[in-house]
């Protein structure tokens, strides 16, 4: 070798410029390899370093606990139950839960020691070991609690998603199994039991249509109900009764806690101070659930001693509706057919919610509140009040009851007219008839005198006009605005609203047949409570209402029970003035209080001389009350043929109070088709009433 | 002679390599990131650090030229041992690559790396004084063929083409003339059009995975929602260098790597866990330490004594670079998903072992340029 090539030789074997290609080709690459670095790290650094907070960063939404529902004694109506969920987390199992990953080989090439942990369990919780298949469609129906698969399914399905989510197996499992279970977790690695709070209704059907029940948050309410907090697949909300429109007092608020999870969805700690949850506030209602069950138990058994006795089902829907006429709180409130609340705790089962829907009488509809029916001669309270207060008659004017009237009906002016008898429910009529005759006996041709006027002898009659006027006065009408949802108004037609709805012409005969509840007139059976109530309450509107006082969750009382006014008829102007053209003058008038104390005295003779004297003979706790048999068609009478002119079917109608003169109670019973109000209704009043003042006794021997 | 050999000893070289490999050990330790199963592999990476510099001192020692004799013979066990694990082969996520001896699991491939930079660079100087024709690549190239055959049939790729990229890159130092660049130009291309048309037509290619397809599919192709797989890996991996932003965001304290976002941290992809931990200004060094040890081994060629010598160096220099330049590439997103590890840092004693016995091969080579030239 040459020495003087020693150099370069030195350098290399091999030609430089090959090496420096391959310098180059490294020098370009760490370049390359440099500026993406630098675009990474520094140019989108930021971006990936949120990407990688988001990756960590969950929020956690905590449960709140729902305000619990008492009645007026303190016993719970609604309350949160502990309910057990078998769970397992995929991870913990004592082996692969996957059988390496391949659906279609679970059952067989599962890991022993896994198969040995479903079947203990299998047996403590009679769910199969491997049920059904996995495929595309089953995974994406499948939700748990509710499932046909066995627990081999779940378990892969879970593991596949989030293998360290622990994933539900089995809910509402009983305590004793979940404590068994919890006892043997050393043979059964990788099951929990989880605690879960679930409403609960011990009063079940008794109270639900007073409490409703909860369902989940529907997809049309998730941004409001978001919004506030809540988590739409888990919190619920009320639907129905106080649970739902109460809402917003019972729910509380969700807390919220910021957590670092690892990549298995594995909580590590709190990023941020914790929000705690606030629990809802409690709810003592005014129902008294002892004279709940009394009312219920009236309703129910007269209603089936009727149908026993004329052996068929006359009825199965009727109302009963207590309340203290003072202070406006409502005592009980029945209304059947009702559901079961207890069954729709945890979901609302499906088949048992088509069922209540298919149901013709509506088992999930108040009908308390909601069901608007005519309302009959318990509507006659308004006709007398207002007749007196008007000086339409006096109380000791004598009108004439020759058990039919007839009058020229007349469509227009000009019309001639045609003769159409009315006729009074007592065939031979009751004679010589004077204001507290006429209510007591519920003369009903006095009431179409009154009402409509009659030549001769009622120049002016009350009118339907006026009679609107006093109906609201006395509650019939409008809605009340107790706290239930779905209240119904009423209906008081005149001659605007015929006109407008049927396109006819109002007629004396209507105004008749309203004079006594029936034709247009629709009232709900709150309604005819309110009216005998403010008349008991000498004329003053007490707000009904369920509620009695709210309670925070240490038991602070933070809204107490103020009785509301609404009005006093006596005091408040709330009668529209009409001159002789019907028209208003824009004055408003009171009703004076002698009309009130008239209309007292006439429901007095009602149960002692009229036509409640049979249903209330021997009580001893003087009472004042109304009868109403109220004739109907609707299209169930129609389809069964009832609608025979002269002899409609009837619903059941009563209301009272007691005592006559200091009342605390006043009661309104309604039965569908229930036939006479003094025989069907009147005696579940009576029944309430002197179950009313039978607590009222144990409670003031208790307190002594 | 002893006393000028350690003079020429290129502590550099073993200084970069220590380093490297001990912060190997402690990057392994925060990408394990509290897995149980995975808990014992820092000690056992550890305890391959010491074993590797043992191994570089004793390659060091003996001197590179008694390899040349024993190329042949290498050769056959190189094959033996890709054989052997037909037989006795242990499958690891879906290819026969391993081969556990019972103390140690060991992948013949990777010992077939460093036989083939031996057999290649003894070829090649033997031949250096030959015309460099058509015979003298096809020749060179049926020998690399002999060895990659068997690990295309494990199946494993990556490695194949590893072995490739030195035959032709150690073809390329030893005076390949340009002509032949055309050459391969023209068979890649019809391999490739070959490849596309197999693709199209929908038949099994042989040699090629399904899950290799799907690598290259995903890279191309990413699916931006997948929760698992490649494009979820390199999705994360992307965040987690990013996160590191300019100093990192501090030794085991990566959020992406502690809380496991980032998968195989502590083999494929713990040059992000490095990144995010480190940020770019600790990559970069890191990088460039890498890059250290292969310019280190290029100047080793450059100084050899003999060509065979020369090749040695430089074709370990090449396997080093080929494979961090690969790896880091996955990485940063501008290469498919391959199974090439980090070099001296990714977890793997199979790896660690042979790149050490690469290093003290050089080291060998560098020890004994100097005596060489008093002759």
């Amino acid at each position: 070798m040459n020495q003087k090539n020693g150099q370069r030789r030195s350098e290399g074997h091999w030609d430089r410029w090959r090496l420096w290609v391959i310098y180059a080709i490294i020098g370009l690459i760490f370049g390359i390899y440099s500026l993406r670095l630098f675009e990474l790290q520094i140019a989108q650094g930021a971006d990936y370093h949120d990407q990688a907070d988001e990756n960590r960063r969950t929020e956690v939404n905590v449960q709140t606990q729902r305000g619990i529902i008492y009645d007026r004694n303190g016993i719970i109506l609604a309350q949160n139950v502990p309910s057990y969920n078998v769970n397992i987390t995929p991870a913990e199992l004592p082996g692969d839960p996957t059988a390496f990953g391949d659906a279609t080989a679970l059952a067989t090439e599962l890991d022993p020691n896994v198969q040995e942990v479903y079947r203990r369990l299998s047996e403590l919780i009679d769910m199969p070991v491997s049920n059904g298949e996995i495929n595309e469609e089953t995974v994406r129906i499948f939700s748990p609690c509710n499932t046909d698969l066995g627990i081999t399914q779940v378990v892969f399905i879970a593991d596949t998603n989030a293998p360290y989510d622990p994933v539900n197996i089995k809910c509402g499992i009983d305590e004793k199994t979940a404590m068994t279970i919890r006892a043997m977790s050393a043979d059964l690695p990788g099951v929990g039991v989880e605690v879960q709070s679930v409403r609960d209704y011990p009063t079940g059907s008794l109270t639900a249509t007073v409490i409703g029940f909860l369902g989940s948050i529907p997809a049309t309410l998730e941004d409001y109900y978001m919004s506030k907090g809540f988590l739409a697949d888990r919190d619920k909300i009320g639907y129905a009764g106080i649970e739902a429109t109460q809402q917003d007092i019972l729910g509380g608020k969700n807390g919220l806690r910021v957590v670092e999870v690892d990549v298995s969805g594995k909580e590590l700690r709190n990023l941020e101070a914790p929000i705690d949850a606030v629990p809802g506030n409690n709810i003592s209602l005014t129902i008294d659930t002892r004279l709940q069950g009394i009312a219920q138990e009236a309703l129910v058994g007269m209603i089936n001693f009727w149908n026993v006795y004329f052996n068929e089902e006359r009825s199965r829907n009727g109302v009963v509706i207590a309340m203290n006429p003072k202070t406006g709180e409502i005592l009980a409130m029945v209304s059947i057919p009702t559901y079961e609340n207890d069954r729709m705790t945890r979901i609302i089962p499906y088949d048992y919610y088509q069922q209540l829907q298919d149901d013709p009488f509506r088992p999930l509809f108040n009908h308390a509140i909601s069901a608007e029916h005519p309302p009959g001669s318990v509507y006659k309270m308004p006709t007398a009040v207002g007749a007196l207060n008007e000086r339409v008659v006096t109380p000791d004017q004598i009108l004439t009851d020759p058990g039919k009237i007839t009058v020229i009906q007349k469509g227009l002016v000009n019309d001639p007219g045609r003769p159409i008898d009315y006729v009074c429910y007592e065939e031979a009529g009751h004679g010589d008839v004077d204001w507290l005759r006429g209510v007591m006996y519920s003369c009903d041709v006095y009431f179409y005198k009154i009402g409509g006027g009659f030549a001769g002898e009622v120049e002016t009659g009350l009118n339907i006009w006026r009679l609107g006027e006093y109906s609201r006065a006395l509650g019939y009408g409008l809605r009340s605005g107790i706290e239930l949802p779905g209240e119904e108004d009423g209906l008081i037609p005149d001659p605007n609203w015929k006109r407008v709805n049927l396109g006819e012409t109002w007629t004396t005969g209507d105004t008749y047949i309203a004079s006594m509840g029936q034709g247009y007139i629709l009232s709900t059976p709150l309604q005819v409570l309110l009216s005998a109530s403010i008349l008991a309450n000498n004329g003053v509107y007490m707000q009904p209402t369920l509620i009695r006082e709210v309670y925070n969750a240490e038991g602070e009382v933070i809204r107490p029970f103020e009785p509301r006014l609404k009005w006093d008829v006596t005091k408040d102007p709330v009668i529209n003035v009409y001159d002789e053209n019907n028209l208003l003058t824009g004055e408003k008038k009171t009703i004076e209080p002698w009309v009130i104390e008239m209309a007292k005295e006439g429901m007095r003779l009602v149960v002692t001389d009229g036509t409640a004297e049979f249903p209330f003979d021997g009580m001893t706790i003087p009472s004042a009350g109304k009868t109403g048999t109220a004739e109907y068609c609707d299209d169930r009478a129609q389809e069964k043929g009832l609608c025979v002119r002269g002899s409609w079917p009837t619903h059941s109608w009563y209301f009272g109070y007691a005592p006559f003169d200091d009342p605390e109670i006043a009661v309104v019973a309604f039965v569908y088709n229930g036939g006479e109000g003094a025989s069907v209704a009147a005696p579940i009043v009576r029944t309430v009433m002197e179950g009313y003042f039978e607590l009222k006794a144990i409670d003031a021997a208790r307190g002594q | 002679m002893q006393r000028q050999s350690w003079r020429n000893f290129d502590f550099w070289l073993l200084g970069a390599v220590i380093l490297l490999s001990i912060f190997g050990v402690a990057m392994v330790r925060s990408a394990i990131a509290g897995n149980v199963v995975l808990a014992g592999l820092v000690e056992r990476q550890a305890i391959y650090v010491g074993i590797s510099f043992v191994v570089i001192m004793v390659l060091a020692l003996i001197d590179y030229r008694y390899w040349s004799a024993l190329s042949r013979l290498m050769y056959i066990f190189a094959i033996l041992a890709l054989l052997v694990i037909y037989v006795y082969g242990e499958a690891r996520f879906g290819s026969a690559r391993w081969l556990d001896t019972g103390l140690v699991a060991i992948q013949p491939s990777e010992l077939a790396k460093i036989i083939m930079i031996i057999v290649l660079a003894d070829y090649f100087a033997r031949n250096k004084n030959k015309p460099r024709n058509l015979r003298w690549v096809v020749t060179s190239f049926l020998m690399t063929f002999g060895v990659v055959i068997w690990i295309l049939l494990q199946p494993n790729l990556s490695t194949s083409i590893v072995i490739f990229v030195l035959w032709f890159s150690m073809m390329w130092v030893s005076g390949l003339p340009i002509k032949f660049l055309g050459l391969f130009a023209a068979v890649g291309a019809v391999v490739l059009v070959l490849f596309i048309l197999l693709l199209i037509s929908g038949v099994e290619i042989p040699f090629i995975q399904d899950y290799q397809l799907q690598r290259i599919t995903n890279f191309l192709f990413p699916d931006p929602n997948a929760r698992h797989g490649n494009s979820y890996n390199v999705e994360q991996a992307l965040v987690t260098i990013g996160s590191g932003g300019l100093f990192g965001q501090g030794y085991g304290t990566s959020t992406q790597v502690q809380l496991r976002f980032l998968k195989v941290r502590h083999t494929d992809f713990i040059f992000s866990a490095m990144a995010a931990e480190f940020g770019f200004v600790g990559t970069v060094l890191i990088i460039a330490l890498l890059f250290f040890v292969a310019l280190r081994c290029f100047r080793a060629a450059a100084k050899a004594a003999d060509p065979f010598g020369s090749l040695i160096a430089y074709g370990f220099g090449v396997l080093l670079f080929f494979q961090m330049a690969v790896n880091i590439g996955v990485n940063l997103n501008v290469i498919p998903v391959t199974g090439l590890t980090l070099p001296f840092i990714s977890y793997g004693g199979s790896s660690l072992v042979s790149l050490s016995v690469g290093i003290g091969l050089v080291e060998s080579v560098i020890l004994r340029h100097k005596s060489l030239d008093f002759q």
